[in-house]
C-alpha cells in the first residue's frame, strides 16, 4: 500500500519537472535566447577584440594589449574626451534633466490641469520627435546665417548686428541645449506624477500652518520628490553617459573633436578611423561604468516587490 | 498685539491689519499667476517655434527661396488664437458658454488665417510622395544637375520602416509576454538571481555594445539586412518590455488563476485563457512604445544598413536632409511633417502609459 | 478668539454648486458642529474658513471684519484633517512647531511651547519619532498639538475622529471637548457622525446639499427637527416615519386612524424609538424582531402601518418573537411633518389610534 503511494508520488513528482522544464523553455527560452545572442556574446566579443589588432580590414593577425597601453599612456586626445563628456554629462543633468525638470514641474502643477497638461505636452514635443527631424529642427534653427530661426530673432528683436554661427563658436552649449530639451521632460513628467501623489491635505496643512509658497515647496514638495531626483539622476547619468545619438546628428563631434564625448569617440573611432579594436577597448570601460549604474539604481527598486514569491506551486 | 494670559498668547487683529493683509494676498496672488505665466510661455517659445516653422514651411515654401514671411504671419494669427481660446477656456462660466467662445474664436482665427496665410499655402512641396526622382527635378529647377544620393521612393522606405517597427514589436510582445508571466508567476531555481539581472539589463546601456554588434552582424552576414537590424532591436527592447509586463501580471489577482486550476485547466491553459485578457493595456503599451522606438530608430540603421533600398524613414529623412537642404528647405520640411506626423499620433494614443514607462518599479 | 460670520456666501468649482447660499454666525467661543451626510458642504465651508478656497460670491467675516482675501498663512487658523496630514519626514517635534517656524517664535519659547502642547494632548514622549511610527490615536493627537501650538483664533476639526476605533473615539471625544473648555478657543467640528456632534458641540448646523438646514443646540435638534432630514439624520436608532394623509382632526396611515391636532394634507408622523412603549393598547402589531443593544432592547414590530422600531430599556427582553402587542406614545413626543415641503409643522401632534 504504501509502496504504491510512493510510487504515485515519485511519478507525480517526475511529471512535475518534467513540466517544468518545458514550461521553462516555451515561456523563458526565447527571451533567453535572445538576451545571450545580442547582450552576453557581444560582451564577450568586445572583450576578445579589444585584445586584438582589428583595423579597418576587419581581420585579426595577431592578440596584443597594444590598445589597453594605447588608452592609458598613448592616446592625449582621449583626456580631453573624458573632460569634456564630464562637463556634458554634468551640465545637462544640473542644469536641465533635474533643476529645469523640478521647476517645471513644480510650474505647471501650479496651474490648473488644462494649462499644466498643455505646457508639459509642448515640452514633450522634442522626447515625442524621430531624433533626426528633431535635430534638423536644430539645424534651422542654429542656421548661421540671417534666414537662421535664432539669428532672426537675435537681429530683429534684440538688434544684433551681425548673425552668429552657435555650431563653431559655442559647441558644447550647443549639445548640452538640444540633450537638455530632451532630458527635462523625463525629469518633469516623474516629478509631476510624485507631486500629484502628495496627498492635498499636506498642502492645505501647511498652508494654515503659516507656510507660503516657497515654503511649501521646500517642506512638502521636494521632501517628497527625493526618490524620484535620485532615480532621475541614476538613469539620466547613464543615459548621457552613452548616448551620442544627437551629438553625432548635429555636431559629428565637431568641429573636429570639440563635441566627442567619449562614447562617441569610440564611434567615431571604430567606424570613421576603423580602429575597431582600439574602439572596442575603449567600450570595456563604458560597458563596465553601465553595469556599475545599473547596480546602483537597484538601490531604487522595489525588490521585495519584484521578488514577491508565486503563490501557485503547480506547474 | 500679543498678550499672554495663562501661558497661551493670544493674537486680535484689528480691522485694520485684515484689510493689509487681505491686500498682500491680493497682490501676492496676481504676482504669482502672472510670473507663473509668463514663465511658461517664456520657456515654451524656444519649443513651439521651430516646429510651428517645420509645418508652415512644408505647406508654403518654394524651391530657391528661403523667405519667413509666411511663418511670422502665422504666428501673428495663431499665438492671439491660442490666448483668445485659453482665455475663454479659463473664463467661461458653464459648458455650453465655453463651446460659444471656443467656437466664436475659431471662427475668428480660421478667417484671419485664410485671409493673412491662405494665399501662400500649397502642397508642392510634398512632390516626393508621388516623384520618387524628385531630387533631380528640384534640382534642374534651380540649375543644379548632379546629386550626391539617390533617393529611393519613399513608399519603399515608409514600407521597411512600417516592416522594421511591426516585426520588432510582434516579438517583442510576444517573447516579453512569455517571459514576464514566468517570471512572475511561476517558482523556479534561479527566479530571484534571474530577476536581479532582468533588473541590470534592464538598464544596461545597450548603445555601448554597438562595436561588438555590429562585426558579430558582420560575421554572420546580416550586416546591411533588416533582419539583423530586427534581431539586435528586438533583443535591446526585451528586458524593459519584461520589466514591465512583470508589473502588469504581478497585478494580475492570484484568485482569478486559482479559480482557473481549480476548474480545470493547466497553466497555460490559465496563461492564455484568463491571465493574458487581463493585461491587455500592458501589451498595448508594449506595442505602441517598442513601435515607436523602431520607427524613430536611427543611430542602428544607420551603422548596420547600407543599401539604400534597405533605408528606413529615418535614413530617407537624414539623406534628404544632407542631399536636397540647400536646394529647397520646403521639401526638407515636408518629408519632415510626413515622418513626425506618425510618432507624435503614436505618443498621443499612449500617453497615458508614458509614466509606466518611464519609472516601472520604482520605489514610491 | 473670534467670532464667525457667513454672509451670503456662495461656492462654486467649474459648473458645480457646492454651496449656493450660506448665511451662518458662529460667536466668540463657540463649540459649534457643522453635521451632514458626504457631499453636503460642509468640508467646502470649512476649507473656506481656512482660506485655502475662496468663496465665489459673498463675504466671511472674522470679528466683523472681511476676509475673503486674506490667505491661509495669516489667519491664525489652527485645522486638524480627518488623514491627519502631518508632515511624514519630519518628527513630531518638527511636526508640532512647524507653524511656530512661521510665527519667528523665538527658539527658545518656541520649544517650550512645543513641550506644552504635546503635554496638552499626551504625546511629550513621542517628540522624537516619525508620524510613520504613530498609531492613529498618536498621529491624531500630534495634529491637535500643531493646530493648537500656534495658539489660534479658530480651530477647525475635519472628520478628526472618523480613522479612530470606536474606544478611542469616545475618550478622544471627550478629550477634545474639555479642551476646547479649557481654551476657549472658537472651534468649528465637522461631521457626519449625529453622536459625535450631540456630544460635543454647544450648537450643530446640519447641512444638505449646501444649505443650511436646522441649526441650534442638540436639543433642539433632537426634540424639534425642523425638517424630515434633520429628524432623519439625528437620533440613534432612527426615528420611525410614517406618510398619510390628515382629514378632519384625523391621520389616515394605511386605513388607521391617529387622532390629530393642526394637520391637513398629506404629512408625515414622526415617532422616535425611545418614545414608544409596548403597552396595552394603541397601536397593534406583531414583534418580528428583537435586538438587543446591551442597556436597551430594539423590538421591530411588525403593524398595519409597516415595521416599527421601538426602544426598550432594560438589558433582557421582556417579551418573545412572534407575541401580539401594542404600540404606544405619549402625544407630546409625536412630531408632524408636511410630506410636500417636507418641514415639521409647529403644534401639531398625533395620538395613538384608539382600540
Amino acid at each position: 500500500m504504501t509502496a504504491i503511494t510512493e510510487d504515485l508520488q515519485l511519478e507525480r513528482g517526475g511529471r512535475q519537472r518534467r513540466r517544468q522544464v518545458v514550461n521553462f523553455a516555451i515561456f523563458l527560452g526565447p527571451a533567453i535566447v535572445l538576451t545571450v545572442l545580442f547582450f552576453i556574446i557581444p560582451v564577450i566579443i568586445d572583450v576578445a577584440v579589444s585584445f586584438t589588432d582589428m583595423g579597418r580590414s576587419l581581420q585579426v593577425t595577431g592578440f596584443t594589449t597594444e590598445q589597453y597601453e594605447k588608452i592609458f599612456a598613448g592616446d592625449r586626445r582621449l583626456v580631453e574626451v573624458i573632460g569634456l563628456t564630464l562637463i556634458y554629462v554634468f551640465a545637462t543633468l544640473a542644469i536641465f534633466n533635474v533643476t529645469f525638470a523640478v521647476i517645471l514641474a513644480l510650474v505647471t502643477t501650479a496651474t490648473n490641469r488644462l494649462t499644466g497638461n498643455f505646457f508639459r505636452g509642448v515640452w514633450l514635443l522634442p522626447r515625442m520627435s524621430p531624433s533626426v527631424l528633431y535635430i534638423l529642427l536644430w539645424i534651422w534653427v542654429i542656421n548661421p546665417s540671417e534666414f537662421g530661426l535664432l539669428n532672426q530673432v537675435l537681429m530683429t528683436v534684440l538688434g544684433l548686428e551681425t548673425p552668429i554661427d552657435p555650431l563653431n563658436d559655442m559647441p558644447v552649449l550647443l549639445i548640452v541645449i538640444a540633450n537638455g530639451f530632451i532630458g527635462a521632460s523625463m525629469g518633469m513628467i516623474i516629478f509631476t506624477s510624485a507631486i500629484r501623489a502628495i496627498p492635498e491635505h499636506l498642502f492645505h496643512a501647511a498652508r494654515v500652518d503659516g507656510a507660503g509658497g516657497f515654503a511649501v515647496v521646500r517642506h512638502i514638495t521636494l521632501p517628497a520628490l527625493r526618490w524620484p531626483i535620485s532615480f532621475v539622476t541614476i538613469y539620466q547619468t547613464l543615459s548621457l553617459l552613452v548616448s551620442f545619438e544627437y551629438i553625432l546628428l548635429l555636431t559629428k563631434g565637431g568641429p573636429f573633436y570639440d563635441t566627442t564625448v567619449y562614447a562617441l569617440y569610440i564611434y567615431r573611432r571604430a567606424f570613421q578611423s576603423g580602429q575597431y579594436a582600439y574602439g572596442a577597448a575603449l567600450a570595456v570601460f563604458i560597458i563596465a561604468l553601465g553595469v556599475i549604474f545599473a547596480l546602483l539604481g537597484w538601490r531604487l527598486f522595489d525588490m521585495q516587490k519584484l521578488l514577491q514569491r508565486p503563490r501557485i506551486e503547480v506547474q | 498685539m500679543v498678550a499672554a494670559t495663562n501661558g497661551t498668547a493670544r493674537i486680535t487683529a484689528t480691522g485694520d491689519d485684515w484689510g493689509r493683509l487681505a491686500a498682500r494676498a491680493r497682490r501676492t496672488r496676481r504676482v504669482k499667476a502672472t510670473s507663473i505665466y509668463a514663465f511658461l510661455i517664456a520657456v515654451s517659445i524656444p519649443i513651439v517655434l521651430p516646429y510651428f516653422w517645420l509645418v508652415t514651411i512644408a505647406f508654403s515654401a518654394r524651391t530657391g527661396v528661403a523667405e519667413t514671411q509666411v511663418l511670422w504671419r502665422a504666428v501673428a494669427v495663431l499665438v492671439p488664437a491660442v490666448i483668445a481660446f485659453w482665455a475663454a477656456a479659463m473664463l467661461a462660466r458653464g459648458q455650453r458658454q465655453r463651446w460659444a467662445f471656443v467656437a466664436l474664436v475659431a471662427l475668428a482665427t480660421i478667417i484671419a488665417f485664410v485671409a493673412l496665410v491662405g494665399p501662400s499655402l500649397h502642397l508642392e512641396n510634398f512632390i516626393f510622395l508621388v516623384e520618387p526622382d524628385f531630387a533631380s527635378v528640384l534640382r534642374s529647377k534651380v540649375g543644379t544637375v548632379t546629386g550626391a544620393v539617390q533617393f529611393p521612393n519613399v513608399w519603399h522606405a515608409f514600407g521597411n520602416s512600417i516592416l522594421l517597427a511591426g516585426t520588432q514589436t510582434v516579438i517583442v510582445v510576444t517573447v516579453a509576454s512569455l517571459a514576464a508571466y514566468y517570471l512572475s508567476r511561476f517558482d523556479f531555481p534561479g527566479r530571484s538571481s534571474m530577476l536581479r539581472s532582468l533588473l541590470v539589463l534592464h538598464a544596461f546601456p545597450v548603445l555601448t555594445l554597438i562595436v561588438p554588434l555590429f562585426l558579430m552582424l558582420y560575421y554572420i552576414g546580416l550586416l546591411d539586412s533588416l533582419i539583423g537590424v530586427i534581431l539586435v532591436l528586438v533583443a535591446f527592447e526585451l528586458p524593459f518590455a519584461i520589466f514591465i509586463m512583470k508589473g502588469f501580471f504581478d497585478a494580475v489577482p492570484w484568485d482569478i488563476e486559482m479559480s482557473a486550476l481549480t476548474d480545470g485547466a493547466s497553466r497555460r491553459q490559465a496563461f492564455l485563457k484568463v491571465v493574458l485578457p487581463q493585461v491587455t493595456n500592458g501589451m498595448l503599451a508594449i506595442s505602441v512604445f517598442t513601435f515607436i522606438r523602431g520607427w524613430e530608430e536611427y543611430i542602428f540603421v544607420f551603422t548596420f544598413l547600407i543599401r539604400n533600398t534597405n533605408w528606413t524613414m529615418s535614413l530617407y529623412m537624414f539623406y534628404v536632409r544632407e542631399d536636397v537642404m540647400g536646394v529647397d528647405y520646403g521639401v526638407v520640411s515636408a518629408v519632415g511633417v510626413f515622418y513626425l506626423v506618425p510618432s507624435l499620433l503614436l505618443y498621443m494614443a499612449a500617453q497615458r502609459y508614458l509614466l509606466q514607462m518611464s519609472v516601472g518599479g520604482v520605489k514610491g | 478668539m473670534a467670532s464667525i460670520e457667513f454672509r451670503k456666501i456662495t461656492k462654486r468649482f467649474g459648473d458645480v454648486e457646492v454651496i449656493p447660499d450660506m448665511d451662518l454666525d458662529i460667536a466668540d467661543g463657540e463649540f459649534v458642529a457643522l453635521l451632514g451626510p458626504s457631499g453636503c458642504g460642509k468640508s467646502t465651508s470649512l476649507l473656506l474658513l481656512a482660506g485655502i478656497y475662496l468663496p465665489s460670491t459673498g463675504d466671511l467675516l472674522f470679528d466683523g471684519h472681511v476676509v475673503n482675501d486674506v490667505e491661509a498663512k495669516d489667519r491664525n487658523v489652527g485645522i486638524v484633517f480627518q488623514s491627519y496630514a502631518l508632515y511624514p519626514h519630519m518628527t513630531v517635534r518638527d511636526n508640532i512647531m512647524f507653524p511656530l517656524r512661521f510665527k519667528k517664535t523665538p527658539r527658545e519659547e518656541a520649544i517650550r511651547r512645543v513641550n506644552e502642547a504635546a503635554a496638552l494632548v499626551q504625546v511629550g514622549d513621542l517628540l522624537d519619532r516619525r508620524p510613520g511610527q504613530l498609531s492613529g490615536g498618536q498621529q491624531q493627537r500630534v495634529a491637535l498639538a500643531r493646530a493648537l501650538v500656534k495658539q489660534p483664533q479658530l480651530l477647525l476639526l475635519d472628520e478628526p475622529l472618523s480613522n479612530l476605533d470606536a474606544t478611542l473615539r469616545l475618550s478622544m471625544r471627550t478629550e477634545i471637548k474639555s479642551l476646547q473648555d479649557e481654551l476657549g478657543v472658537t472651534t468649528i467640528l465637522v461631521t457626519h457622525d449625529q453622536i459625535e456632534a450631540t456630544t460635543m458641540a454647544d450648537r450643530i448646523i446640519c447641512m444638505r446639499a449646501g444649505r443650511i438646514e436646522q441649526a441650534g443646540t442638540p436639543d433642539d435638534l433632537y426634540a424639534r427637527p425642523s425638517s424630515l432630514f434633520v429628524a432623519s439624520f439625528i437620533g440613534s436608532p432612527p426615528i420611525n416615519l410614517v406618510e398619510g394623509k390628515a382629514v378632519n382632526g384625523t391621520v389616515d396611515v394605511s386605513g388607521i386612524g391617529f387622532p390629530a391636532t393642526g394637520a391637513t394634507g398629506a404629512v408625515t408622523i414622526g415617532l422616535r424609538p425611545e418614545h414608544l412603549v409596548v403597552a396595552d393598547t394603541g397601536l397593534p402589531g406583531r414583534i418580528a424582531q428583537i435586538e438587543p443593544m446591551g442597556r436597551e432592547v430594539l423590538y421591530v414590530v411588525s403593524t398595519d402601518i409597516g415595521h416599527i422600531r421601538i426602544l426598550e430599556q432594560g438589558s433582557t427582553a421582556g417579551r418573545g418573537a412572534g407575541e401580539a402587542v401594542h404600540v404606544g406614545f405619549d402625544e407630546a413626543h409625536s412630531l408632524v411633518f408636511d410630506t410636500t415641503t417636507e418641514r415639521l409643522i409647529p403644534d401639531s401632534h398625533v395620538k395613538p389610534p384608539a382600540p
